[in-house]
């Protein structure tokens, strides 16, 4: 690579670094000013003041740690019952021959052809008679049954990918196949189940929709309809929506750093020798 | 029963604490969107003073949210989820009117209207097809705010008509200050700065008495004229405004003069907070001479529980109690400045004008409350409601239009002819 390339490469890491960088820069930091200074005629990029008073304000006058439960627990359940489902089911996908399998795996990415708004009122009807209208199981199941199908699309593209070999093998040796599924082949698509994991869980986490219908309770909110309550509609105070979105983000930070970096590991990387 | 049944209920009579024993208080539960965590610590006191004061009752609040209610509550009302009260401005009563989910509230806003003399045009906001669809409870009124000194500096004075109110936003468009801060944003706000420079322009009856739609003339397109050639004056990110970018613009000095309900809040706790040098005065008006009004937003409260139902009978019990003026003002002042009263003992309570903040903008509420006497409110102005107005309220289209003008760069009088087919559109 010449010197000029390298240049060109650096330059464009720098712009694409700042492009995403800037924003979060312009929340954290602003989180920390006093009023005046956020919403001043001349943006500060490096603050001048610093304030603990928005988060103060937000952790002690606001429900947001109620908030931030809810999502948690709703985002972590709807992520683990998604990998359990789609699991099994893409391997189902990939494994079983049966009748209309390559019509029904097509036919299962049409539940993203309708807005979410159109299915939100009959959807209100079916969960109330189920008694699961301003229940958190409610958000769990709709939030479930929206990943699913690109979940299991995923996951059916790894196993598609594990060296048709290393299932044989495991099987001369005798291993069942749901032996063979937990012990050789979920391992070999651990960066699949990471993706799969960090997309359902990104997609609880921001649920807004279903959230703001389905749940009456403030007790029972999520962060997203929540926070959007805390910070007002004719007076916005700006230094709690940006102190909320500060914290906001950590979690997802937090999901990033751990199970990211299956994202760079190689499939399938010294499996077969 | 026999005699040793008898013993047994009686021990147990004397054994179980009396509450259980005895009739179980009523629960009522009230949806608002009044979300802001001041404001629901406000209600929360004041349900929990009712509560103390009325052991045969519990009030629940839960707070909602503006964006979501119109598609909530109808879905929440006819899964049986709904609540017992929920608050409204007229726009969004129809809805539930139509749905069968109200029942009128003449006789009970009677009642109070003997007891407290509400504003006349609160309740008529409410009054149609025979009936009163909900309890007044406050007012929003939208203003011209500017700081004093600012105008001063530009040797301009405070702005009674379009022309001069043009002249003085192209003064005070200099040095990185914009004179006027308007939006054009598809927005409620945007419908409510549209409208008040509309019925300032004569145009303020957006029905003919039969009721069809009479948005599309000669008044109308002046008005949407005017406010295009404000927009050179306003900061260039004001075609996504809502409220709250208005009010930073202000706050922040960067509009020397905005339209909005009130930025008492925010000038005090983000801005300057010099009550000296904050102004307010009638959106300005097409000629001289004529009377100034503004948009005006009667927010009320819908009871949806069955009449002659215990709940219905609690949750009229709790609107009284809200009404008293021992109780209104602190009940207005959960957002001091914006809540304006709806009755006549509530404009004069003390639990009102007590208030420290309201007792620091004392002047600036004043004037509020006189601009609020010619409040309007876009298709309830004729004493007739006409149910599509809710559509064309859900569908900003007034702030359609303006974007029409604004970012297509359409002629305002074709802007207008198609907001009107816009409007008969949504009518049908």
């Amino acid at each position: 690579m010449t010197a000029a390339w390298r240049l060109l490469l650096g330059a464009g890491i720098v712009f694409f670094v700042l492009l995403i960088g800037l924003p979060f820069w312009w929340v954290v930091t602003g989180s920390f000013k006093v009023p005046q200074e956020i919403i001043a005629r001349t943006p500060t990029f490096i603050p001048r003041s610093f304030t603990l008073q928005h988060y103060d304000l937000l952790l002690s006058a606001s429900a947001y740690g109620t908030y931030l439960l809810n999502s948690l627990l709703v985002a972590a359940a709807s992520t683990l019952l998604t990998l359990l489902l789609a699991v099994p089911a893409a391997y189902a996908f990939f494994r079983i021959e049966f009748r209309g399998r390559a019509t029904l795996y097509r036919l299962i990415l049409l539940a993203y052809a309708f807005p979410s708004i159109v299915v939100l009122v009959p959807l209100f009807a079916t969960f109330a008679r189920l008694g699961l209208v301003d229940t958190r199981l409610a958000l769990v199941l709709v939030n479930t049954a929206f990943a699913l199908p690109f979940a299991i699309w995923m996951l059916r593209a790894f196993f598609a990918q594990i060296p048709p070999e290393i299932e044989e093998a495991a099987r001369l040796d005798g291993g069942p196949p749901l032996v063979v599924l937990w012990r050789i082949l979920l391992p070999l698509i651990a960066p699949g189940l990471g993706a799969v994991a960090i997309f359902a869980f990104v997609s609880a986490w921001t649920e807004y929709v279903f959230a703001s219908v389905l749940i009456l309770t403030d007790a029972l909110r999520t962060l997203p309809v929540g926070f959007a309550g805390i910070i007002g509609q004719y007076q916005v105070n700006w230094g709690l929506l940006l102190a909320g979105a500060t914290l906001a983000i950590l979690p997802v930070v937090a999901l990033f750093a751990l199970i990211g970096r299956w994202f760079v590991t190689g499939l399938t990387e010294g499996a077969v020798k | 029963m026999t005699p040793r049944l008898s013993r047994l209920i009686a021990a147990a009579a004397m054994v179980l604490p009396a509450p259980v024993l005895a009739q179980e208080a009523v629960e009522v539960t009230l949806w608002h969107m009044e979300q802001p965590p001041h404001r629901v610590a406000r209600i929360q006191e004041l349900i929990d003073e009712f509560n103390a004061a009325n052991p045969d009752v519990v009030v629940r609040q839960e707070p909602q949210n503006w964006g979501e209610i119109y598609a909530k509550a109808p879905a929440a009302i006819a899964a049986g989820a709904g609540p017992d009260m929920l608050f409204a401005i007229p726009d969004f009563t129809p809805i539930l009117k139509d749905l069968g989910a109200l029942t009128s509230v003449e006789d009970f806003v009677s009642e109070l209207d003997a007891r407290h003399d509400f504003v006349d045009s609160a309740v008529e906001a409410y009054s149609y097809d025979g009936g009163v669809w909900a309890v007044p409870l406050y007012n929003m009124t939208m203003h011209l705010w500017y700081r004093p000194s600012v105008l001063e500096e530009a040797g301009v004075a405070v702005p009674t008509t379009w022309e001069e109110w043009r002249a003085a936003a192209e003064a005070l468009t200099a040095d990185g200050q914009f004179g006027m801060g308007l939006p054009a944003n598809r927005h409620l706000y945007t419908d409510q700065t549209v409208y008040s420079v509309m019925l300032n322009g004569g145009a303020a009856e957006i029905y003919e008495e039969d009721g069809s739609l009479r948005f599309d003339n000669p008044e109308t397109v002046a008005a949407y004229e005017f406010y295009q050639s404000m927009m050179p004056f306003s900061p260039p990110d004001a075609p996504s405004w809502t409220w709250g970018e208005a009010e930073a613009c202000f706050a922040s000095r960067s509009c020397a003069m905005i339209l909005q309900f009130t930025v008492i809040s925010t000038y005090e706790t983000q801005a300057e907070g010099d009550p000296a040098d904050l102004g307010v005065a009638p959106i300005p008006v097409r000629e001289a001479g004529q009377e100034p009004g503004t948009i005006a937003y009667a927010n009320a409260v819908m009871l949806l529980s069955p009449e002659d139902s215990p709940e219905r009978e609690a949750s009229e019990r709790f609107i009284a109690f809200l009404l008293e003026p021992e109780n209104y003002g602190r009940f207005l002042n959960m957002e001091p400045g914006l809540f304006m009263p709806v009755t006549a003992d509530g404009a004069e309570a003390e639990s009102f004008w007590s208030d420290p903040v309201v007792q620091e903008y004392r002047s600036q509420i004043e004037q509020v409350i006189a601009n609020s006497e010619n409040g309007k409110l876009f298709g309830f102005t004729s004493g007739r409601v006409f149910p599509a107005i809710a559509a064309i309220s859900a569908q900003n289209v007034l702030a359609e239009t303006l974007q029409d003008v604004v970012v297509n760069g359409r002629p305002p009088a074709e802007a207008v002819a198609r907001g009107q087919a816009r409007m008969e559109e949504l009518s049908q």
